[in-house]
Formats: C-alpha cells, sequence, structure tokens
C-alpha cells in the first residue's frame, strides 16, 4: 500500500476509528488524542503492513493498542475509587439493555463483542487485533454471548 | 440473519463525531509522514550497512549470480559503452527479472564500476527475495492459503535508464525494486567522464563554488510551491553535499536528485532538480 493511499484510507474510516476508540474510553478528548497518535504510528509503520487486504486489522490494532496505552495512563493518574470495579463475577446490571449488560462484561469478553459487531470485523481480524489465537477469540465470543444470554442461533460468526 | 446487537449497533454508530475529528486525524497524517521520513533514512543507512554482509552470502550460496545466462545487447551506438546481461528467473513465490549494465572498456574505474554494480545487484536481489519470504511466512501465518499466495504476482526487478552520453560522458541510473514494497525502491546514478577515466563530480561540472551553484537552484525551485516540500527546520532541504545523487540529462546539465520522502512527502516520489 502506497503512503498516499494509507492516507486516504484513513482519512476515510476516521468516524469508524474515533468510534471505537470513544467505545473504549469513553471521553471525547482522549478518543480524539488516539485516533491522532493512531494515524501517526500507522503512517510511521506502513511498511511493516505487507498485505494492503489486511489494512482494516492492522490501523485497528494500532489504535486498539493506542487506547489500551491511554487507559493505562489514566489508570496511573485517576484517583483509585473512580477506578471501574465491576468484576468477572458481578451480575448484570439492574437496567438490562443489552447495551448495558455489554459495558457489564470482562474487559477482554467486552472487547470481543465490540469488535465483532459493532466494528464487524471477523472473527480472523480479532485474532489480529488482540494478538491472541483464533481459539482464544471464539472461546470469549462464546462466553461473552452465553453471559448476555444472547441466542447464538442467527448470530453470524 | 438478524445481529442480536443490531440496536446497540445504531447506538454505536449514533456516536457523535467531534467536528475537529478531520482536523486531527490530518495532523496526525502531518506527523505520520515527517516520522516516516526520519525512519526511512535511518534504515536507508543501517541497510547500506547490512546489503555488504548479506552480498557476500548471495554470491556464494547462489548459482544464479555465479552463472546468470547473459544476454548481450549493445546499447548506446558508436562506443559501445554500455551492454546489458539481462536474466529472468521464476519460482513459485516470486520472479526474479535483472537487467544489469555492464560499461565496456579496460580500465580500473569501469573495473570497479562493474564491480560494484554486480555486487548491487547481488544484494539488491537477495534483499528482495528475503523480503517476499517474510511476506510470504507472514502471509500463511494470518491465515491466508497457499492458493491465494499464488496468486500473488511477486517481483524482484533491476532494471538501468541510460540518462545520457556525449562528450565522453556517460550517465546512467540503476533501480532495484520490490513489487509489494515501495519502500525497498532504490536507485543509484553513475557519472563516468571516460576520457579522465574518472567518476564525474558535481564540482568537476559547476565548478569550485557548486555547493551554492545547486542550493541557489534548488531553493529557487523550493520556493516556487513551497508546499509540495518538507520545511527545512522539519527534515525538509539543508544543502547539497558530497553524497548529493546526480546525474547529467541529454541536455548536458547536471540534475540534482533526492530520493522519495527525503525532502518532500511521498507523493512527489523522487525529487529532481535541474541545476544552471
Amino acid at each position: 500500500m502506497t503512503q498516499r493511499e494509507l492516507e486516504e484510507y484513513l482519512i476515510d474510516q476516521q468516524t469508524s476509528l474515533y468510534r471505537l476508540a470513544y467505545s473504549c474510553l469513553r471521553s471525547r478528548e482522549d478518543a480524539l488524542d488516539a485516533v491522532q497518535s493512531a494515524v501517526c504510528k500507522a503512517l510511521e509503520k506502513r511498511t511493516s503492513l505487507r498485505d494492503a487486504s489486511a489494512v482494516r486489522a492492522w490501523t485497528t490494532r494500532i489504535l486498539w493498542n493506542c487506547c489500551t496505552d491511554l487507559l493505562r495512563q489514566r489508570q496511573r493518574t485517576v484517583p483509585l475509587e473512580t477506578v471501574e470495579t465491576t468484576g468477572c463475577e458481578d451480575p448484570p446490571p439492574e437496567d438490562d439493555s443489552l447495551g448495558r449488560q455489554v459495558e457489564a462484561l470482562p474487559p477482554e469478553q467486552r472487547t470481543v463483542i465490540r469488535l465483532r459487531f459493532y466494528q464487524e470485523l471477523t472473527l480472523q481480524e480479532i485474532a489480529e487485533v488482540t494478538g491472541c489465537p483464533l481459539s482464544t477469540v471464539k472461546t470469549r465470543l462464546y462466553a461473552a454471548l452465553k453471559r448476555l444470554r444472547v441466542s447464538m442461533e442467527g448470530v453470524i460468526l | 440473519m438478524s445481529n442480536p446487537f443490531e440496536q446497540e449497533k445504531r447506538n454505536y454508530d449514533a456516536t457523535p463525531i467531534p467536528e475537529e475529528l478531520d482536523e486531527r486525524v490530518r495532523a496526525g497524517i502531518a506527523q505520520g509522514r515527517r516520522r516516516a521520513a526520519a525512519r526511512r533514512r535511518f534504515r536507508s543507512l543501517a541497510g547500506a550497512a547490512a546489503c555488504m554482509v548479506v552480498m557476500v552470502g548471495a554470491l556464494n550460496v547462489s548459482p544464479a549470480f555465479a552463472s546468470a545466462a547473459a544476454e548481450v545487447p549493445v546499447v548506446g551506438g558508436v562506443f559501445r559503452v554500455l551492454t546489458v546481461r539481462n536474466y529472468q528467473e521464476t519460482n513459485e513465490d516470486r520472479t526474479l527479472a535483472v537487467e544489469q549494465p555492464v560499461v565496456d572498456g579496460e580500465s580500473a574505474l569501469v573495473d570497479r564500476i562493474n564491480a560494484e554494480i554486480a555486487e548491487r545487484v547481488a544484494a539488491k536481489t537477495a534483499e528482495g527475495e528475503q523480503a517476499i519470504a517474510d511476506y510470504r511466512e507472514a502471509f500463511l501465518a494470518t491465515g491466508g492459503t497457499q492458493e491465494q499466495w499464488a496468486q500473488h504476482d511477486n517481483k524482484v526487478t533491476v532494471t538501468y535508464d541510460v540518462k545520457s552520453q556525449q562528450g565522453g560522458v556517460l550517465s546512467f541510473s540503476v533501480t532495484s525494486d520490490v513489487s509489494f514494497a515501495a519502500a525497498y525502491r532504490e536507485t543509484v546514478y553513475y557519472n563516468l567522464d571516460m576520457n579522465r577515466d574518472a567518476e564525474l563530480t558535481l564540482a568537476d561540472v559547476l565548478g569550485e563554488d557548486w555547493v551554492n551553484v545547486c542550493n541557489d537552484a534548488i531553493r529557487t525551485e523550493i520556493a516556487k510551491a513551497p508546499e509540495n516540500y518538507f520545511a527545512g527546520d522539519m527534515g525538509g532541504f539543508t544543502t547539497v553535499d558530497d553524497t548529493t545523487a546526480f546525474y547529467i540529462n541529454g541536455a548536458g546539465r547536471p540534475v540534482v536528485v533526492f530520493p522519495a520522502y527525503t525532502v518532500a512527502p511521498g507523493f512527489m516520489g523522487d525529487v529532481e532538480f535541474i541545476i544552471g
């Protein structure tokens, strides 16, 4: 992929990148920061993208890493009591909207659900983004669906 | 079938997009361009050092280089200054297509230049083969199939271009390239003064004050459309020096060449300035 093609791709995909960053960071400013630094990193590392057809998973992974870095920084600076304390064993929230339930999932399951159903990545792409084997991605997805009590019937995997 | 998360996906898609997003993305692009250019400059230095090692390996192990069948058409009319060794070899992963120029003549300079070109061809083709092998490994490891891989048309090429040949001066370039990654593209220029049996320098052509002559001409050109170039303090053009590449064009004028990304964004490609 040439530099120009990549630049055009990133401009074209900016809203999709922003939504993903926002869903992870829940802050407008942080999401903008994450997108800007992901765009910069993508161009800087362009030559490591050998197969242009993998560009979606590749940019998502870069963005995801930027978001994770920001979250880590935030956890170092945010007072303890405001850090999300929802544990894996907590019951789903009273408000039973699916969205709230997704937010209450353990982070690694939440990630898979978001990437698969909101960002519409394939499971293979999610494996590339998260750096996990495909089998792990599947395990997390099934666990999340089970937890959400979503019927797997009709779920396109 | 329906997506059980349809409503959630709609909410997600309705995430308000801040007005300044586009601006921030473009800022990221500008930042990334600068860093990529800086990175490439560093890499080309490191690459030059690594090539020396790769080359020795390639010469020893690859019979293709040792016994490359040579076709020898004559290029360039009366003086028979340049002949070419062409060879092409294809295997399941890639096609290797080489046009290696060879300067005719008997002198230490000619021998040295021919040896240098041969070494460059060997090093660059070995580097290209390695890049393709890495690509193949990554492609198959990330879920690509052998059938899909077979559809790739990967090429490692070396080509030459005679820029000019007049008054005993031969000016030509040799370009090596790997089809799927622009970063591997590299051109070197040779300017041979056959009368003096020496390589031509910019000082030979432009006189003692060649640095200023070149810099003035280049700055004038950049000033015509500064938005197309990196600013001086952002890694853009500062000055020519002994390592600056150039060739002599058909009109006998020197043309200074900066590789893509060194003085201007990638869309400018290799940037040339005609001097004088």
